[in-house]
């Protein structure tokens, strides 16, 4: 009932404002699906930041579901542009991104989005703004953490064969090479795999000093799960999908003990008042834990309205003023990079093996390098 | 039902034109794409009833052929679509000759395996498929310099590649061909035995299907702008599955009716976010339930079709006979594991006689039959046919060359009338459908069952079953008739009528062969009477002699009380 309420919610909040014209932001994301846990967040990060819109500002968001195929990812947008549109909350999916591309384009529609997907930014197109760190933000912390934190020099790579597996792979790959560590290991996994034992004796025949995970949720999981039954003893660094407090859910604390992922920010670890009250906020509004991708999503859009409130009204105005701004958001502070970048941060949290909730270790700041 | 589908696409025009937003022209678009795919999956899973889990991956051989020669060459449109055509069929055909061997769910579980390696070379060639990111910048449908926008102009392109592969594909269902796919699909053996290449038709579907789906593919392409392994991942084999059997199984118009509703399906319900699914499936659901024969099938249920008129009979030419042997069988031998079922058995059969075949079960009668006809492949021994030598050759092969069937369970297709039934049998020899049928008529008429030509043969009583199944293998016009129990479950009036039947086809220069456990009903009828124990003969000679020879009392007949 909750999902239906927040568009009339939406309306109610703006009543009597002194703005007729109202900011429409569609958020077309993915809610099911393999998908569904990250969309859910992302979802619930934009439309916190729209429940808290400033003063004075009339908005209004319909929530579509995009699944996982670009088809329907694109009729959502096409579906989205017959009203006028401010700004779209876009999928975090990159195959579904790569196909909305030229439609916002032709249209003139900003795209803000949580994708990782490192090629979305750089098909030349002006209307996508990103507001998590791209694969070569993360990555670049990740390979960074290993090998100059932790001093090892001779990783073990498992990645997943999708879009996001591979593009994070090459990424991971790049960063070694150029920090001077060659991996000793590296294998795609399948996100249907159900075993992953054979691989994680594989990767330790090869004698890593460090296992490096670029898995999905789930995938990820079960890794450390097995991994932690059978006494691996090698450090795990994971990626992302690790930090989720729903990945976490699946595992026990003990498991959890050692393990370190990168992220973009890790809004359960707390760090400021502000990020403390977006938990609160977020938990009050959807009885649910937010991750990273709810956070960069929470302030993509308030990096939005920010603009509308200051004047932005049509949709070019928004992408000029997303594309020229700067915005301090509650992970991190955001600029374009010129072709929409706006996230240059991460982050790495590790583990205690007493909380599910990870601890802040490290923070890389004005990481650069978007590599296609 | 013809007026309701025209209504229901003049409808569909006036909306596009008239009334349709972008979205709905986009929506549109994809659901022509679909129904081009579905509308091919008609003929190799509706017609062939080959349940083809491949057609999604054709789908997406068309749609990466388009994409990476337009995003990557910068072909345009027509360059990359016949080439889009062209790669599924090439693949279709390749894997079909192994494939198309299998049963029903081998097939399915084969083809299942081909879509899946297709899946994982593209995941797992970026350079050239771009990986599982797949390639952006894939141009619209561009030919002459000019680019179709999207919208209007690219809905009416799409529709228009859907009407003509609409158009040929009912063409082929209703002529010859689709009629053959049906036969096939609801018995192969019997269409083998009509003298139907089973391998080649199915293969022609196969790959027929193939160039839609591929068709569609590349449509799909240009319509998105990127191309990404999710064009080759199992939710669009699904849904054009399920499109077909919505829309209603073997029917263009149920491929097309099918995609228009399933695809604007979800896009009705989608406001109610991830729960659209409950009401997607339960709609879904009642579709099938209410019209368990797709939406095609509710249509005919509530304005049936007016029967066509009669063909006027078309007697068949008379063949040239002659007397004398026609069949020469010697030292056909067949064993099934450690079993010989037939054992060294010679006989011939003459012009213008009955032979019965008789011997207890499991003595070989009926293995000697489906070894004349082609449905077994002898171990050794030599069948000549009018000196034509036939060993080992296949049952369409044998069928052409003069040899007719029939079957011990009467295996006529219970959807289909009596007249197409038989026609069936002249599928592969008349010109047209109306000749075909013109002919069936005529030999239904011989054994005096023309005035049920329009029933379905579902609804005959055995005898008639009996006949009419008669009447398909006299419509071959054979040299060589065989009979497998014809007489069973036939009352005495039926029997003696059967008798006359069979004698006056005798006359005609037939050489019949009957296999009959009935002796009151064999004996005063054969000729001549073959008796086989363990797969060897027994016994050769005239009827009269049967009841005599010990070695038959022995075996067969038993002493009397």
């Amino acid at each position: 009932m909750r999902r239906f309420a927040f568009p009339i919610l939406l309306s109610l909040l703006a009543a009597g404002a002194a703005h007729a014209q109202p900011v429409n932001v569609p958020v077309l994301v993915p809610l099911t699906g393999f998908l569904s846990l990250e969309g859910t967040s992302q979802r619930n990060g934009a439309l916190l930041a729209l429940k808290q819109a400033p003063a004075g500002l009339t908005v209004a968001a319909d929530v579509v579901d995009t699944g996982t195929s670009p088809e329907a990812a694109v009729t959502a947008l096409e579906r989205a542009a017959g009203k006028p549109v401010t700004a779209v909350v876009a999928s975090m999916l990159g195959t579904q991104m790569l196909a909305m591309l030229p439609l916002a384009k032709d249209y003139g529609l900003p795209l803000v989005t949580v994708s990782g997907t490192a090629s979305i930014t750089e098909q030349g197109n002006p209307w996508v703004f990103r507001f998590f760190p791209g694969d070569a933000v993360t990555k670049a912390a990740h390979a960074r953490y290993v090998v100059e934190d932790l001093g090892r020099k001779r990783p073990a790579v498992i990645y997943q064969t999708t879009a996001y597996g591979q593009g994070g792979k090459a990424q991971l790959m790049e960063q070694f090479q150029k920090l001077g560590a060659t991996p000793v290991f590296e294998e795609g996994v399948d996100t249907s795999a159900k075993d992953l034992l054979p691989v994680i004796t594989k990767a330790l025949a090869a004698n890593p000093d460090v296992l490096v995970l670029h898995l999905h949720s789930a995938p990820t999981a079960l890794f450390i799960r097995q991994a932690a039954a059978h006494g691996v003893g090698v450090p795990i660094v994971a990626g992302s999908a690790m930090h989720q407090p729903s990945t976490a859910a699946l595992l026990e604390p003990a498991e959890l003990k050692g393990v370190c992922a990168e992220t973009a920010a890790s809004p359960v670890s707390g760090g400021s008042p502000e990020v403390e009250a977006f938990t609160a906020a977020y938990r009050g509004a959807f009885n649910a834990e937010p991750d990273a991708f709810a956070l960069a999503q929470y302030d993509g859009v308030r990096m939005v309205l920010d603009a509308a409130a200051k004047g932005a009204r049509t949709a070019e105005q928004v992408r000029d003023a997303l594309a020229k701004g700067t915005h301090k958001g509650l992970a991190m502070t955001y600029a374009s990079d010129g072709k929409g970048n706006m996230a240059h941060s991460a982050v790495i949290v590790c583990y205690d093996g007493k909380t599910r909730v990870p601890a802040l270790v490290k923070r890389y700041d004005s990481l650069t390098g978007a590599v296609k | 039902m013809r007026s309701v589908l025209a209504s229901g696409a003049v409808a569909l025009i006036a909306y596009a034109l008239l009334y349709a937003s972008p979205y709905g022209l986009r929506v549109l678009t994809v659901a022509g794409v679909y129904a081009l795919a579905a509308t091919g999956f008609q003929l190799v899973f509706g017609l062939a009833g080959a349940l083809s889990l491949a057609h999604g991956a054709f789908f997406g051989v068309g749609a990466y052929a388009t994409g990476i020669l337009g995003s990557q060459l910068g072909w345009s449109f027509p360059a990359t679509f016949p080439v889009s055509l062209a790669l599924p069929v090439l693949l279709a055909l390749l894997v079909g000759l192994p494939v198309l061997r299998l049963e029903s769910h081998y097939f399915a579980l084969a083809t299942l395996g081909i879509a899946q390696v297709v899946l994982l070379l593209a995941v797992n060639t970026p350079d050239l498929t771009g990986g599982a990111n797949g390639l952006a910048g894939v141009p619209g449908i561009a030919a002459f310099g000019a680019t179709l926008p999207r919208g209007l102009p690219l809905a009416a392109a799409v529709w228009a590649i859907v009407a003509l592969g609409g158009l040929l594909a009912w063409r082929l269902a209703r002529g010859r061909w689709g009629r053959a796919l049906t036969l096939l699909r609801d018995d192969p053996l019997a269409a083998a035995a009509l003298g139907l290449d089973v391998g080649r038709l199915r293969l022609q579907a196969f790959a027929l299907s193939a160039l839609y789906a591929g068709a569609a593919g590349a449509l799909a392409v240009h319509t998105q702008r990127v191309v990404s392994p999710e064009v080759l991942e199992f939710p669009v084999m699904v849904s054009i599955l399920t499109i077909a059997v919505v829309g209603g199984r073997g029917r263009v118009a149920g491929a097309v009716l099918g995609a228009l509703l399933l695809i604007h399906l979800p896009e009705w319900f989608r406001f109610l976010e991830r729960s659209y699914l409950i009401l997607y499936g339960g709609a879904l659901l009642a579709a099938i339930v209410l019209a368990p024969h797709g939406l095609t099938g509710l249509l005919e249920r509530l304005l049936p079709p007016k029967p066509r008129p009669p063909p006027a009979p078309l007697p068949l030419p008379a063949p040239a006979v002659a007397d004398g042997p026609v069949l020469r069988v010697e030292g056909l031998a067949k064993a099934f594991g450690g079993v010989r079922a037939v054992d060294g058995v010679s006989f011939t059969l003459q012009s213008s006689r009955i032979t019965g075949l008789i011997g207890p079960n499991g003595s070989g009668k009926t293995t000697v039959i489906n070894l004349l006809s082609g449905l077994e492949r002898p171990d050794a021994g030599r069948v000549d046919l009018l000196g034509r030598d036939l060993s080992g050759a296949r049952a369409d092969r044998i069928a052409r060359a003069g040899i007719a069937r029939t079957f011990q369970s009467a295996g006529l297709p219970e959807d289909s009338t009596v007249l197409e039934a038989v026609a069936a049998a002249r599928l592969e020899r008349d010109a047209s459908i109306a000749t075909a049928e013109a002919h069936a008529l005529s030999v239904l008429a011989r054994l005096g069952v023309a005035d049920r030509a329009r029933e379905r043969c579902g609804t005959l009583p055995a005898g008639l079953r009996r006949r009419v199944e008669l009447a398909r293998a006299l419509a071959r016009q054979p040299r060589v008739l065989l009979l497998d129990e014809p007489a069973a479950g036939l009352t005495d009036a039926e029997k003696a009528e059967l008798s006359g039947h069979l004698r006056a086809i005798a006359a005609d220069g037939v050489a019949v062969l009957v296999v009959e456990h009935d002796m009151g009903f064999l004996l005063p009828l054969a000729d001549r009477v073959l008796a086989l124990d363990q797969g060897r003969v027994l016994y050769d000679g005239a009827p009269a002699g049967v009841p005599h020879d010990p070695a038959v009392v022995e075996a067969y007949l038993g002493a009397p009380a």
